[in-house]
Parts: structure tokens; sequence; C-alpha cells
């Protein structure tokens, strides 16, 4: 059979947004991948070329569109480093608290999706996105927005937390403490599922660290690395945070590797909030005119929901002279050829899935 | 042929094969207008509840707009494809392209009206009825190759290959089965297969391995989850139907409850007896009914189930059904007809 050449996308029901893919396909054999990118491009680290510093995150926020939280912190962090500005014991505690709920939330949207790609249509993900509804009420509870908060200030967040917000985290751990086992079961106990992701797109742990990839992606291949525990910031040392790591590096351990994250968000959240120190969590209030910051480069990396994110600033006084970002979602997304090279054609949707990618990430 | 002949041949109901011409053809026409009513209603009914029904799994309302619990929604949609236009690659082959579908969908229409669907309500009663309905619907992974390979687009191909690698893998075991019923009731003629099943002594408890093996290769020869290879939406887009524009998107829905009706309908005739039951539900009535039960069957398969891959759904077929199909007919051979 001769090869036949593919091209899937943008506009196709599996692409996780507008990638496009040139699949070489040989019978059900996939010969070749290759991705072009690009479409959802947004010029966000020129622009912030153009914008006074706390005019950023609303732009920065918009990249990974399923953990906006993260970024938010990510590139505010980036800022206070570059302004020497201290972040006060409670503001660390909840933005740990609110980090964690934000990945939980990705997490449980990724494994959604990846019912979604195994050609499960619209069960798994459902019931996926309904618990993720849940904490995204806590996070409106806290941010006031759904999707975008904008929630991050310099030293501190906008508003320190409403009166009984730690009752309804608690109540809602609870809740999920219960949902887990319920997917588990669903999931684990499905021969089909099993035999469709035991085994397929195996990235061994050489590879990986090849690769660069980065997240659950890298810890499901056997790497012990997690921004957390590596290089902790804020209070993951006192939580005594120990990242989950499988060995097999198929799309299986990847998705367990997700499940076992959300487990371990479930109790750093619990934790953050039994050791939750009184005193006030409020940063400064946006002006136009911001501190002049100190430091002219700085470099600060996060564990994102999808990988490591890290953001280099060179600061001008009132605004960045320059802010590049180390996307994970890009370098996750190299490893596609690699990964689905050699499988089934049906297989490379759900390797694809496995990545969990954003394009909003990947474009910038 | 004389009439007493032909009549022992075809086994004709009597309001067919005797009387006058008047009470013959107002026979046949009460036949075509039960059976194309009940058909459509059928079909609606189904793809009412295969919305409402996934809808409740998935923690979701379904369609509430249109109509009293969105019972028109289905409805709104065929109107609303029906108006739009009908376009033809132009690299497909406008001939068998444009041909296919309805080709299926006639030949799907053509078995329903060899079903009997009570010991009167029957067009014609054949001897050999069972083999010719497999027959006919082992051409329906032909056509469904002719629709998607004529379509030249990249997607339909690769599901043409699907198809026919499906037919490879899914039509033996289907015979086998059938064959293990024809030697229970001695002979392929329905009527006989629904008289030997009288009294609960339905095949689907008599004859359970053989019923596992027709339930699951009349899922794969229709292309319901998790054997919907052919269509895949999150692989192949829509499959054989990806270059398929509206009107004839609409006929291919009407296939598919076409064929969802058929499947049921005869998977109640050979596996659960049929139109017995009690006797004060009408016969005709319990062969709905237990229609209807099997389509819902189907639809909660749907709603949780994973696809199979291609490789894994013939290692199904191939290392499994069909030793088990062939083991199902010696045990039946011990058990019933020696």
């Amino acid at each position: 059979m001769s090869i036949v050449r593919i091209n899937v996308g943008p506009v196709h029901p599996s692409t996780h947004g507008v990638i496009r893919l040139v699949v070489d396909v040989d019978g059900d054999t996939v010969v070749n991948i290759e991705p072009h990118i690009g479409m959802l491009h947004r010029g966000v680290e020129k622009l912030a070329e153009t914008r006074m510093y706390m005019q950023i995150p609303p732009y920065t926020e918009k990249l990974d569109y399923m953990a906006p939280m993260s970024y938010d912190e990510a590139y505010v962090a980036t800022v206070e480093a570059a302004m020497n500005i201290t972040v006060s014991e409670r503001a660390q505690y909840v933005r740990v608290i609110l980090l964690e709920l934000q990945r939980i939330a990705s997490h449980l949207l990724s494994v959604g999706f990846f019912c979604n790609d195994l050609g499960q249509m619209f069960t798994g993900f459902m019931w996926a996105f309904k618990d993720r509804d849940i904490i995204l009420d806590l996070l409106q509870e806290a941010a006031g927005s759904r999707m975008f908060y904008v929630n991050m200030r310099l030293g501190g967040l906008r508003e320190d937390l409403p009166a009984d917000f730690e009752d309804h985290v608690l109540q809602t751990m609870n809740y999920m403490e219960k949902r887990i086992p319920e997917y588990v079961n669903y999931l684990e106990k499905n021969p089909v599922f099993i035999e469709r992701t035991k085994g397929v797109g195996v990235l061994t742990r050489e590879d990986a660290k090849q690769l660069g990839v980065t997240g659950p992606v890298l810890r499901a291949s056997g790497v012990n690395y997690d921004v957390r525990r590596n290089n902790p910031y804020y209070v993951y040392s006192k939580l005594q945070f120990t990242p989950k790591v499988l060995q097999e590096g198929d799309n299986f351990a990847r998705y367990k590797v997700r499940m076992l994250e959300i487990q371990e968000s479930i109790r750093l959240i619990r934790s953050a909030i039994k050791l939750l120190p009184e005193g006030d969590a409020k940063g400064l209030p946006i002006k136009l005119r911001s501190p002049n910051p100190v430091n002219r480069i700085s470099i600060v990396n996060r564990e994102l929901p999808r990988g490591e994110c890290m953001m280099y600033l060179v600061a001008d006084p009132q605004k960045p002279y320059r802010l590049s970002i180390r996307s994970p979602n890009f370098i996750n997304l190299a490893a596609i050829n690699h990964l689905a090279k050699g499988g089934r054609f049906a297989d490379l949707f759900s390797t694809l899935g496995s990545l969990d990618l954003v394009m909003g990430c990947v474009d910038r | 042929m004389n009439v007493t002949a032909a009549n022992s041949f075809f086994n004709i109901p009597y309001w067919m094969g005797s009387g006058n011409i008047v009470s013959n053809l107002v026979g046949i026409v009460l036949y075509l207008v039960v059976v194309s009513i009940t058909f459509s209603i059928f079909g609606y009914t189904v793809g009412w509840l295969e919305r409402k029904i996934i809808a409740r799994v998935q923690n979701r309302h379904g369609p509430t707009y249109v109509g009293m619990w969105g019972l028109l929604q289905n409805l709104a949609d065929l109107v609303k494809l029906l108006a739009k236009e009908d376009v033809i690659p132009a690299n497909a082959d406008r001939m068998l392209f444009s041909a296919s579908l309805p080709l299926l969908l006639a030949l799907s229409i053509f078995i329903i009206l060899l079903i009997p669907y009570s010991p009167t309500l029957q067009a014609t009663n054949l001897g050999f009825g069972l083999l010719i309905i497999f027959t006919i619907m082992s051409f329906f992974p032909l056509l469904i190759f002719t629709a998607a390979f004529s379509s030249g687009n990249k997607f339909a191909e690769i599901s043409a290959q699907r198809s026919v690698l499906v037919l490879l893998g899914y039509e033996i075991p289907i015979l086998l089965v059938i064959a293990a019923i024809a030697a229970m009731s001695g002979g392929y003629n329905l009527s006989s297969i629904v008289g030997m099943q009288a009294g609960l002594h339905y095949l689907a408890f008599l004859m359970p391995i053989g019923f596992i093996i027709f339930y699951i290769s009349m899922l794969a020869e229709f292309e319901r989850p998790p054997f919907d290879l052919r269509e895949a939406d999150s692989e192949l887009i829509a499959g054989w139907l990806t270059d398929v524009s509206a009107p004839s998107y609409a006929l291919a829905l009407f296939l598919d409850y076409a064929r969802m009706f058929l499947g049921s309908v005869i998977m109640a005739i050979l596996f659960f007896g049929g139109w017995n039951g009690p006797a004060f539900i009408p016969p005709f009535f319990m062969l709905v009914i237990k229609a209807l039960l099997i389509s819902f069957s189907i639809i909660i398969v749907r709603a949780t189930t994973f696809r199979m891959r291609m490789d894994r759904a013939l290692r199904l077929g191939w290392v499994f059904l069909i030793p088990l199909s062939l083991i199902n007919i010696v045990i039946t051979y011990l058990l019933f007809v020696k």
C-alpha cells in the first residue's frame, strides 16, 4: 500500500484547538507527523514590551485558557522578583491553595478530553466538566470571575479570601475525594480503555530527558522532577510535597499521573488550610505607576499543570524591555512525532490527548 | 407453478394467497401502512430516546426547547438538513457517490419487509427468510465501501478500508450462530423459529453464548459503538460520511435508525421469542416492546464504552468470536439436536 498524506486540522473534532498535523499514513500505521503551529499566535511577548507592568497579566493569563490562574501567578512572581517585593506569609498560603485548585480543575479537564479522544464521546468529558465547574465556583468566590481572574497583585492578592471560603474548600475537597475513585473505577476497569492506553505512545526515560518534556509527561516516564520539589517556591517545602512518578511512560501512565496529582493536590490544599496563618493577603493595588524594578534580569520557573514554565524578564523602569516565556506545551508538542510514529492512526489522537496541549500556550 | 404449489413453497398467509383480489389488495395496503408507520415512529422515538438517555447519562438535559420534552427537535433538525444545498465534491465519482446511500436505505427497507411481525402481519413467509436477510445484509459494508471510496476524501478512504475489514471479521460469526439456530428449529423460516420459542423457551436463555456473539457482531455490523470504526468521529471526522452534505446526511441518519430497527427486531425474533408473550398484549406490540428494550440496551452501550481500535476489533472477531461460535454449534447439537 502506498503512503497517503492526510491533513488533520486545523478544524478537526479532536485536535485540542487549532493545530494542523500533516500525517503520512501507510495503511493504518503512522509513518510521519509534521505539526504546523502558529494559528493562535497573538504576540504576547511583543505586546508585553508596550505595556506597563501590571497591564500585562490579562495577556499572560490567556496563554493557557485551561489554567489561567497559574500563568497569572507566574508572571506576577517574575515582576515581584524584579522589584524585590516579598509576599506576606498568608498570601503565600492563599496562592498555593488557589494554584492547587486550578491544577485540579485543569487535570480533570485533561482526563475528560482524553476520554473523548479515545472515542467515548462526551460521557467522561461531561462528568469531568461538571466536577471542574465546582472548582471554578470556588475560584470565582475567591477571585470574582470564572475563567480569567487577574487576581494576583504585587506582594499578595487583589482581595483577601472571603469569610467562609475555607469551609467551602474543605467541603469540596471531601466531595472530590469521593469522586476520584469513581473516575478510577469507571476508566481502569474498562478493558477497552486499558487495551488502548497501556503500552501505547511509550516515551522512555532517556528520550523524555532528551526531548526536554516537563510536567506529568516527564513524571510518567520515570523522571523524578517537579519544580515544586526541586526548586520549591512559596510554602511547598513546608507542606511536604512529594512528586508522583510512574515508570511506564505510556498513555496510561500519563493519565494516571494526572489522577494521582489530583489526589496530591487535595492533600496539599487540606494541609495548607490547616496551617493558614492570620493576617492580610492583600497586595499593592493597581496603579499605572508601579515601583521601579531593582534587578535588570529576573528568571522565575513554576510548575504549571502542563509542565514547567519559565519567565525571563529584562526590566526597564516602568515596563518590560523583553519578556520571554518558556511554554511547557510547545516543548511537549515536539515529542508527538517521536511518540506516535509507527503506531496506529487511531492512537495518534489519544497520544495527542495524553500530552494535554493548549494551543494558546504553544503559539503564545 | 399452480397456486397451491406456490402457496406451499412461499407459505403465503391467508389474506394474500386466497380470497378475491379486493381483499388481497386491502391486505397488501394495510400491511404496508402498518409497517411503514411502525418503522417511522420507532425510528423517530429511538432517535429522540438516544439523545435523551445519553444526555441523562452525561448529566445534561438533552433537547428541551422544540416541542414537549424536546420531542420535535429531531424533526426540526431534519427540516434544517433538508433545506440545505446538496454538494457533491469535485473529485467524487458522481454516479456512485449519489447512488450508494439511497441504495443502502432501499436494501434495509427491503429487509424490513421480509420480516414477519406477527402470525398474521407478514408480507411473505419464506422458508429460507433468515438466510435471505443476512445475504442482503452482507451487501451493506460493500455499499459503504463504494460510498466512501467514490467520495474521493482521504478520511473516507481509511473508513472504506475499515468497512471491508469489519465485513471480514464479523460476518462469519453471525452466519455460524444462524446455522446453530437453524439446526435447532430445523430450517431458516422465521415464523417457525418464533414458534419454537413459545413459553419462555427463549433462545437467549437456551443459547447464551450464541446470543452474546450475535449481539456483539450486530453492533459491529451496524457500526454502533464500541465498533463505530467507520464513523469514528474523534479520528476520521465522520468517516465515510465526511463529504456527504446535508440532505444526504439526513438520509444517512434515517439509515442509522432503520438499521437500529432492523437489528433490534431481528434480535427480538431470533433470541427473545418474537411476538410470544402474555395473551393480553397483541403479538405485534409485544415484538415492538421487545425491540425497544433491545434498542435501549444498544444506546446504553454507546453511552459507556470506548471505541475499539481496528486491529483489536479484528482480533476479537477472529480469535474469540469465530471459535466461540463453532463451540456454540457443537453445544447446540449435543444438547438440542441429537
